[in-house]
């Protein structure tokens, strides 16, 4: 049953309001926690048995007939999956508490949990227009969420987003048109199989640049950066969490590295481009974090650098590149959204996003300083963090496959990264106390909550990596190695 | 004894590292007795390891070469050894010294997982697990900075974390190239040729193994810590742990995984790394004004004696770099403790305010004395072994200007010392300093046995030398080549001893003549020299941090994040803010300005990047 | 043939003018007309059901939602831009006809054509066997816009 994946969050999305209306509070918390808990023990449990003799093609019937949905589990599918449901789970136990000041919180669960459809629809789809569909579903949630303070700021930042994600949902339709047009059909499967034996490189050239720009713009890579600076930080915590650490992942990197690994195959052209981008924005992004002084923005510029490390990663295009990509996606995930959550503790403690503002806040906060050292030394590839072993991997498998140089990019970039994380750290957590936050105290209890269970997840991983590569980055990885033959042997309904 | 045994090391103190930390304030004498016997089980570990030698604890891990993969042979059961010999009595000194700091605690549970990671690096015979401890080794080195509770501690912790960081991520690079190169990631199956892309290999990991252990330029950070971080730490990590791990690694590449040739491009190098290193360290450690930055220079110009000899590539010169290693890591701990142990009692290190000690501390001053000789290769302390064995070695390889590198560094590091313990323990009492009394046991006991260990090693070195450094070296000599490096060890009657010594009269005399001439203080017998015309400017320019690479490199970078978020972000910015308020404007009136033509710029932007990317994969595809 | 290529250029012009127009007014007037001609061609094509939704909810409500705010919204003072910025636009939109000329029509010319009409069925069999999937994407699209207008124009909590 894993179209539960996408069933489940989308009626208890429509439930939502309505309880809304019986309990202002209680109900809505319970709910909208409870299904995301069930996603995660669902997948994490249930999962790894499901995909145990292959993927898992489910065609859904109604009254005995055959519907057209077709919805497709394989180990990729499985981890992005999990991903979802746990940032997604520890940022919705984040907002008990945090969005307690915003109102409404009936509807803001059922927004949060149409976008966690969206994304799970995109993952198990299993075909180019159902994963565009998805990605709007997904993305219009997010323009919503994104206005939800509904100061000018915010509402400015949705109106950007959503401005350029509608340029970047036109480029994928034409892409989708331009592979519909070669193939006559929208499958993975049949894509795939009609693509091998058309010989249509320039026309598949046109539609790559087409999907490239498409994905580029949801992933936020340099140059298609502009809107996730101003988009994530002005959005509420949580969702900051949940945009930062899956969303861009899941319509940008996912989607990407779908089309182009399992159904267009990655060419040595396609992989060049894709080590071009992803150095770019490594580097550039990380330079550019380090200048800021909001420390949201901050943390909107590293995820740019951090994805950018993720393609790539995954741009080289060997086992161990992608797994290293892969896991390096999974922990991004993890520790960037315990970034944007312990921010937002910061925030609403003390009003003001600015560094130079803050100060000795450990003092006062002393969960939350902890958590977010956690997080920010994760991202930054210090042992025993999980972050570490991500980069590790990538840098190995850079040198690896021959590129030197982008390995030397990447580990500048890991420098950096150090750097203006320490900066931060010490900026906003350390030194004397700043008179201003005397009274400042701890954040809540499901904010602080949230925050350690995702760090001791970090601590977590890094110890036991090499059980979590194997259970659950490896399967992901050698879907994307096999190339289109993960797609085209065994996809057909 | 079980292969499993080798995990001890590294899980025992990192189980006590909780559990320290996990301890409340109230059972202080608990906790110290449990850092203590913690430590002497180690210790007691070490020695059997020793005996042992030769053991492998191997399970597969990840896959695609990568495996847990501990291994104990002669060179990483000594390296055991002397971590476990210096934990013991580190931890036995912090009892004392670190009781009323304000975050002892911490310090206590640092200075385990310190332990445990370095005993895990030491044993690690994979590249992934070698990189994931030294990696480790960051973390409680940026704690134990920041728990210096002075103002720039934090600053300081930064600077050191992000230089030790750029070292190892170039050592990861470094291993990265070289995995590909000799095509395992298994330490000891590992050696090749240093030519090609292996030469970048080497540099990568040579310059994370000597920025590991405080080689210049990788250095700078030390003398900051020296003031801003707790002094145990110092003795505990730049004079002890972190030499040992550097050179042994250092040793590791040069001799196991890449065969250095006598005179090749890369000893070369090496040796010109080594030199530098010893002269200008020891030139910035002459004119300091505080004991405890004073022996940091000298703990970074030190390092250049031993990445000399093994540059040089020649038996003697290595077996004379690994010995120095162990010489320096005891004799400079226990300058630090004794150091630590002025601190304590007369509450400053400042060479001006103090004076005249050694009737106060006799036991100290005696600790100090006998290292300070030992450090400046004094007949017949380990010192002056190890040094001659350096000056042999680099006389060996034909560049007799590496020999006198090494030579001049001799005088100055003398000269050095003498106006410390001139200035500290000898002369006139200060009236800075009250009346003082000699610092309790476990602070003087620690300084005392590495002083005797100094002795011993020097009047003894047979027992160093055979036990501990020619199994090292043998399998780098050729077949059948003698071995035996006792032969000249203690001999004043050659050319090479004889220089030497002509270089400590030399030393004494410039004292003499700086101490007459600054007025019978001994604090200023620098100043002839550092007042010489050229110099003065250079130490000024030093001393504003213009030569420290870092603090450039932080203002080049600072200034390109600028230049890149003026000159590339906002431009790219501009099109799309322009694109949004215009379009804001419009359609929700949230702004009330009504002009359209960025939003169709922001689109011409995204129609261009459409041809060009669909032009470059097409042509790539061609 | 003629037809259909005039009633494409009339369509890019159209929207060309949709974005460049100053006044909001015509913008959404030339919008309206582009969809109608969108409609057009829909129909022309095969494809009625396209065509009857683009001019109906396309062509005909949303031009009367936009009209409706633009009424509501009063509008500002007129903002003076650099020439440069304003021939960007022109300038690479022209490039790019003139490349896409160039390359498109060689291009496609190495694609096979398709066979017409791959399925057959009606519209309502063809959405509901073939793409159910997607109509779930619609509710939950649908779904998301409901809660969005609820979210946005929702009383703020009186603490605030």
């Amino acid at each position: 049953m894993i179209i539960l994946f996408v069933v489940l969050p989308l009626v208890v999305a429509g439930l939502l309001p309505l309880a809304g209306k019986a309990s202002k509070r209680l109900l809505p918390d319970l709910l909208a926690n409870a299904t995301l808990l069930f996603l995660v023990a669902y997948a994490a449990v249930a999962g790894r048995a499901l995909i145990a003799d292959g993927p898992v093609l489910q065609q859904t019937t109604w009254l005995g007939e055959a519907l057209g949905i077709r919805l497709v589990l394989d180990g990729f599918s499985l981890f992005m999956l999990v991903v979802v449901a746990l940032v997604g789970l520890a940022a919705s136990l984040f907002s008990i508490d945090y969005m307690e000041h915003y109102g409404a919180k009936g509807n803001f669960y059922a927004l949060y949990l149409v976008m966690i459809a969206g994304m799970n629809g995109l993952v198990l789809a299993s075909d180019l227009f159902a994963v565009y569909v998805f990605l709007e579903v997904a993305a219009v949630a997010s323009y919503a969420l994104v206005a939800y303070g509904l100061g000018r700021d915010e509402l400015e930042a949705a109106f950007k987003y959503l401005m350029l994600s509608v340029v970047a949902s036109a480029f994928l339709v034409g892409g989708i048109a331009v592979v519909y047009g070669m193939t006559g059909g929208l499958d993975f499967a049949a894509v795939a199989m009609a693509l091998k034996e058309l010989n249509a490189g320039p026309a598949l050239a046109v539609a790559s640049a087409l999907f490239l720009l498409g994905f580029g713009l949801k992933a936020a890579l340099i140059p298609f950066h502009a809107w996730l600076p101003d988009a994530h930080p002005s959005a509420p915590a949580p969702i900051s969490a949940v945009l930062s650490g899956l969303l861009i992942k899941v319509s940008g990197v996912y989607a990407l590295t779908r089309v182009f690994l399992n159904v267009f195959g990655l060419t040595p052209a396609l992989s060049t481009v894709l080590l071009w981008l992803g150095a770019v924005s490594a580097v550039a992004a990380a330079f550019l974090a380090l200048g800021q002084k909001d420390i949201k923005r901050m943390l909107a510029y590293s995820s740019i650098s951090q994805v950018g490390y993720v393609v790539l990663a995954i741009g080289v295009g060997t086992p161990l590149g992608i797994a290293g990509g892969l896991f390096h996606l999974f922990n991004h995930a993890l520790a960037k959204g315990l970034l944007f959550l312990t921010s937002g503790s910061v925030q609403r403690a003390t009003g003001t996003r600015d560094l130079d503002a803050m100060g000795g806040l450990a003092k006062r906060m002393p969960v939350t300083a902890a958590t977010n050292l956690v997080g920010a030394l994760s991202i930054a590839g210090v042992p025993p963090l999980n972050g570490f072993w991500s980069k590790l991997i990538i840098i190995v498998a850079l040198v690896q496959a021959g590129h030197p140089v982008f390995a030397a990019v990447a580990v500048l970039a890991s420098v950096l990264t150090l750097w203006y994380y320490l900066l931060m750290q010490r900026k906003a957590f350390f030194g004397r106390l700043n008179e201003t936050w005397a009274a400042v105290r701890e954040a809540p209890f499901w904010m602080t909550a949230s925050t350690v269970l995702l760090a001791l997840l970090c601590v977590g991983i890094g110890i036991l990596f090499a059980s979590t590569v194997t259970t659950w980055v490896r399967p992901a990885a050698d879907v994307l190695a096999d190339g289109i033959h993960a797609v085209a042997g065994s996809w057909g309904f | 004894m079980t292969p499993k045994m080798l995990l001890l090391p590294v899980l025992l103190p990192a189980v006590l590292a909780v559990a320290l930390l996990l301890l409340p304030r109230a059972l202080r004498l608990v906790r110290d007795a449990l850092a203590v016997a913690g430590a002497g089980v180690l210790l007691y570990y070490g020695f059997l390891f020793f005996s042992v030698k030769d053991l492998r604890y191997a399970v597969p891990w990840l896959g695609m070469g990568i495996d847990f993969d501990l291994r104990l042979y002669h060179f990483s059961s000594f390296i055991l050894l002397a971590l476990a010999g210096f934990l013991f009595l580190i931890a036995v000194y912090a009892t004392v010294k670190m009781k009323d700091a304000p975050r002892g605690r911490e310090f206590m549970a640092y200075v385990f997982l310190t332990a445990a990671f370095a005993n895990g690096a030491a044993l690690a015979n994979n590249f992934v697990p070698l990189v994931f401890f030294w990696e480790g080794l960051l973390v409680t080195l940026y704690g134990m900075i920041a728990i210096g509770g002075r103002p720039t501690s934090g600053r300081t912790a930064v600077k050191a974390l992000l230089i030790a960081g750029f070292c190892d991520f170039s050592l990861i690079l470094g291993v990265g190239l070289l995995w590909s190169v000799a095509g395992t990631a298994t330490m000891s199956e590992i050696a090749v040729e240093p030519t090609g892309l292996a030469a970048a290999a080497f540099v990568l990991m040579m310059i994370g193994a000597a920025g590991k252990a405080g080689a210049m330029p990788f250095h700078t950070w030390i003398p900051d810590a020296a003031v801003d971080a707790p002094v145990t730490f110092m003795a505990f990590l730049p004079a002890a742990f972190e030499k040992l791990l550097g050179i042994y690694l250092l040793a590791r590449v040069s001799l196991d995984f890449f065969k250095l040739r006598p005179g090749g491009a890369m000893s070369v190098l090496l040796m010109i790394v080594g030199a530098a290193t010893i002269v200008l360290a020891v030139l910035m450690a002459l004119v300091q004004k505080d004991l405890k930055r004073l022996l940091s220079y000298h703990a970074v110009s030190q390092v250049g004696y031993m990445i000399l000899g093994i540059g040089t590539a020649v038996p003697v010169g290595i077996a004379g770099g690994v010995f120095h290693m162990i010489n320096h890591a005891m004799y400079k701990s226990g300058l630090f403790l004794s150091a630590g142990s002025v601190e304590h009692r007369a509450g400053t290190t400042e060479l001006k305010k103090l004076g005249g000690l050694r009737r106060d501390m006799p036991l100290t001053a005696l600790g100090f004395v006998v290292c300070a000789l030992a450090i400046s290769g004094v007949w017949p302390l380990n010192g002056f072994v190890s040094k001659e064995m350096v000056f042999h070695g680099a006389l060996e390889t034909g560049y007799t200007v590496f020999a006198v590198a090494a030579w001049i560094g001799a005088i100055f590091t003398f000269a050095s010392f003498l106006k410390a313990g001139h200035s500290v323990f000898f002369g006139e009492r200060t009236t800075d300093v009250p009346e003082v009394k000699e610092s309790p046991a476990a602070i003087v006991l620690p300084i005392l046995v590495l002083a005797a260990l100094c002795v011993l090693f020097g009047v003894y070195n047979k027992l160093p030398l055979d036990r501990l450094i020619t199994p090292v070296v043998a399998p780098h000599a050729e077949a059948g080549a003698h071995l035996d490096f006792t032969g000249h060890a203690l001999d004043l009657f050659n050319v090479v001893a004889l220089i030497s010594v002509g270089c400590l009269v030399l030393a004494f005399l410039i004292h003499r003549h700086g101490f007459l001439k600054g007025g019978r203080k001994a604090y200023l017998a620098s100043e002839p020299f550092h007042g010489l015309p050229g110099i003065r400017q250079a130490y000024d320019l030093a001393e504003k941090r213009v030569f420290d690479p870092y603090e450039q490199g932080v203002k080049a970078l600072q200034g390109l994040s600028l230049a890149l978020y003026k000159a590339v972000d906002r431009p790219i910015d501009f099109v799309f803010e322009k694109a949004v308020t215009a379009a804001g404007e419009k359609f929700t009136g949230i702004l009330k300005k009504a002009h359209n033509g960025h939003y169709a710029n922001y689109l011409a932007w995204c129609l261009a990047g459409l041809v060009i990317l669909a032009g470059a994969i097409g042509l790539l595809a061609k | 043939m003629i037809l259909q290529t005039a009633l494409l250029a009339v369509l890019v012009a159209l929207s060309v003018l949709a974005i460049a127009l100053k006044d909001l007014l015509r913008s959404a007037i030339a919008l309206a007309l582009a969809s109608l001609v969108l409609g057009i061609v829909f129909f022309r094509m095969g494809a009625p059901y396209a065509g009857v939704f683009e001019i109906s909810v396309v062509a005909g409500l949303i031009t009367v939602l936009f009209i409706l705010t633009i009424a509501l919204t009063k509008s500002g003072d007129e903002v003076r831009e650099s020439k440069l910025a304003n021939i960007v636009f022109p300038v690479v939109f022209v490039a790019f006809l003139a490349i896409d000329a160039l390359v498109m029509k060689r291009l496609m010319g190495k694609v096979p054509a398709l066979a017409r009409g791959g399925e057959a069925g009606t519209f309502g069999e063809v959405l509901w066997k073939g793409r159910t999937l997607d109509l779930v994407g619609q509710i939950a699209v649908i779904l998301a816009g409901v809660f969005a207008v609820l979210a946005l124009f929702r009383q703020r909590d009186k603490h605030e």
